[in-house]
């Protein structure tokens, strides 16, 4: 089976954000870049599918060609080759604008499957994996936890806030990943060798035949006019105990309150 | 005498060293916690097991040993990146004893066929070596502890080896023994009968020293080690493990500084960070920059071993081992200063960083011995 993966260049998700206003997008000077840390999980799934499906894993990145490090160390991981869709016209996209450049990138591939991260760590909008399953007129089973592949058809638990569903689709599909899904091994030293002698195809938007006006900031449905920092962190409420156990009582509504139980 | 300048004059990293770095540092942030750290430490198994499995998984054990004996094939500088985030995080594992000294001396004094047994087992992490080449007493200049008599189909060996790093722990042990005709390399079962490892007390309990007593120890001729003039073998792995030594310190070095500096940022006295105040802010101002020199002389001789520069790697690893000493030494010292009466508690990590610079200080060589080795090589 053909997996395709595709993932993001983010700002270190640990690090400080700036925010630069001039052009109101990240300023990526002030911040090392990584690989999204969500997409580690889409990729250890992919590499899971090569071990017990003999899947072909291709990684798709969209992004400046400054990006490319990032491409090579979501092959470190292992997987087979790389797409990188690399245009200036690109720069200031939001997610739809994302979306559609990815999605035509796909129309190229053959695929069974498409795995995503559900969010990215810098924008966090969930929007990306759904959309691109649109344009492509595919199913989409978003928030999975569990998947698995029987013959034609893959089977996710769909994660929320009570439990989990059962969704079953026929391939191709679009899929995209909790956190919960499994724990990302870390590249071996072989891999890390091996990452830059795998092939690695860049393509401009007139390549894919994406009209420039449709993405970029021009084309974006979304516009930031201004942004403020975080408000400092309020006080958090304490729960003190008299010695007659309402404490304990306090404590488990305010948690189911909060939904942490 | 240093005449020739080694080829690589960067210390630019590769895109693949980079993400080396990266990965290693990535597993041991969240393998070697403090916890996690302390217990291995205060436990009775002497290292980190399951850490060293995973390093083995991942090729980071194998990394110098060549592809054909199941290793990386790759040089001294993958090496020093791993042994520099090893020093970050203080990791228990039998990395120096092992891949360096150990794999070092069997390398290039075992023959072909004896690498070709060892080595393989080497980098899959389950032989783990500890070279026994002092005596009780230490004496970098002295002969080995251990005497080695001929019998008929091969050898005895007698005597107590100490200071043997990760002796208790080890599976297997390389031997320097003397012999009627000189220096001759061993390779012992840690297991075999009339080898007896008692653990000593150390300063760094992170990384455990053991002696170790022969009496009456039978070894075939087939672990006589038959490469290298066994002199020049073991001088190359204690040569390669002064450099790696003086990599792991760049590493504590700069994770002290690193510390040291968030603390002084984040701890308000008189109304005030203290960092704000001269005497913090010189004192780490003064650090960065020792710390960045001493990263450069362990680059420089980490590269100039990987190239197998002999002439220079006698002015680059005494050098690198001397000063990088020093330096982590006075940073820990500082850091205890800075993190004021916090740095004084077993609970914080600062002493540990201080007493594995004392004790690397002194480990292979104090910064005099390595000064002395310096002047020869310069011919002053």
């Amino acid at each position: 089976m053909k997996v395709l993966v595709p993932v993001k260049r983010v700002p270190d998700t640990a690090g400080e954000k700036k925010i630069d206003p001039n052009d109101n997008t990240v300023d990526r000077e002030s911040v090392e870049s990584v690989l999204c840390p969500v997409n580690e999980f889409a990729i250890e799934e992919a590499v899971r599918l090569k071990e017990s499906h003999d899947a072909e894993v291709t990684v798709l990145l969209v992004g400046p060609e400054s990006a490319q490090p990032i491409v090579r160390k979501a092959l470190s991981y292992g997987l087979d080759a790389g797409l990188q869709v690399t245009d200036d016209a690109i720069a200031g996209s939001d997610a739809l604008g994302t979306a559609r450049v990815i999605a035509k990138a796909l129309e190229e591939q053959e695929f069974d499957l498409v795995l995503f991260g559900n969010q990215s760590t810098d924008a966090r909008t969930c929007l990306v994996p759904a959309a691109v399953a649109e344009l492509l007129g595919l199913p989409s089973l978003t928030y999975a936890r569990h998947l698995e592949i029987d013959g034609g058809s893959v089977t996710v638990h769909r994660e929320h806030e009570e439990g989990w569903d059962v969704v079953t689709s026929q391939l191709p599909a679009v899929v995209s990943v909790v956190e919960a899904i499994n724990e990302p091994r870390y590249p071996s030293f072989k891999g890390i060798m091996a990452a830059k002698s795998k092939p690695l195809d860049v393509r401009s938007l007139a390549d894919l035949g994406v009209e420039p006006e449709q993405v970029g900031a021009n084309g974006a449905t979304a516009t930031m006019y201004e942004f403020k920092d975080r408000p400092p962190k309020e006080a958090g409420t304490i729960v003190e105990d008299d010695g007659t156990g309402a404490a304990a009582a306090q404590l488990a509504d305010w948690m189911t309150e909060k939904k942490f139980v | 005498m240093s005449t020739t300048a080694p080829p690589t004059v960067t210390f630019a990293l590769t895109e693949e060293q980079q993400l080396l770095r990266s990965m290693v540092r990535e597993l041991l942030t969240e393998r070697v916690t403090s916890a996690r750290l302390r217990e291995v430490m205060l436990g009775d198994e002497g290292y980190d097991a399951v850490l060293w499995r995973e390093l083995a998984d991942l090729g980071l054990v194998g990394l110098a040993i060549p592809e054909h004996l199941g290793g990386g094939g790759s040089g001294f500088v993958e090496v020093s990146i791993v042994l520099e985030e090893l020093g970050r995080v203080l990791a228990p594992v039998p990395y120096l004893s092992s891949v360096v000294l150990g794999a070092t001396v069997v390398a290039t004094g075992g023959s072909e066929d004896q690498q070709a047994r060892v080595l393989p087992d080497v980098a899959t992490g389950s032989t783990r070596l500890a070279l026994a080449h002092l005596d009780t007493a230490g004496r970098l200049t002295g002969p080995p502890g251990i005497r080695a008599s001929r019998v008929a189909d091969g050898w005895v060996l007698e005597g107590e080896a100490g200071y043997v790093v990760d002796g208790r722990t080890a599976t297997d042990l390389v031997v320097a023994a003397t012999t009627d005709d000189g220096l001759e390399l061993f390779l012992v079962d840690a297991e075999a009968d009339g080898v007896e490892r008692t653990d000593v007390e150390v300063l760094d309990a992170t990384r455990p020293m053991a002696t170790v007593g022969f009496s009456g120890v039978r070894v075939d001729d087939a672990n006589r080690l038959t490469g290298a003039e066994p002199m020049a073998a073991l001088h190359a792995g204690l040569q390669a493990a002064v450099v790696a030594i003086a990599c792991e310190q760049v590493g504590g070095t700069q994770r002290t500084l690193e510390d040291a500096t968030a603390y002084a940022r984040d701890r308000v006295q008189f109304g005030r960070a203290i960092g704000s105040f001269q005497a913090v802010k010189h004192r780490l101002a003064e650090m960065l920059v020792a710390a960045e020199s001493a990263r450069s002389a362990a680059h420089h001789a980490a590269r100039v071993l990987a190239t197998d520069e002999r002439q220079e790697l006698a002015v680059a690893a005494p050098l690198a081992k001397a000063y990088c000493s020093e330096v982590y030494e006075q940073a820990t010292g500082d850091a205890i200063q800075i993190f004021g009466g916090i740095g004084f508690t077993w609970e914080h990590d600062t002493h540990l960083y201080f007493k594995r610079a004392k004790s690397t200080k002194l480990l292979l060589g104090d910064p005099k011995h390595h000064r002395s080795l310096l002047g020869d090589a310069l011919g002053i």
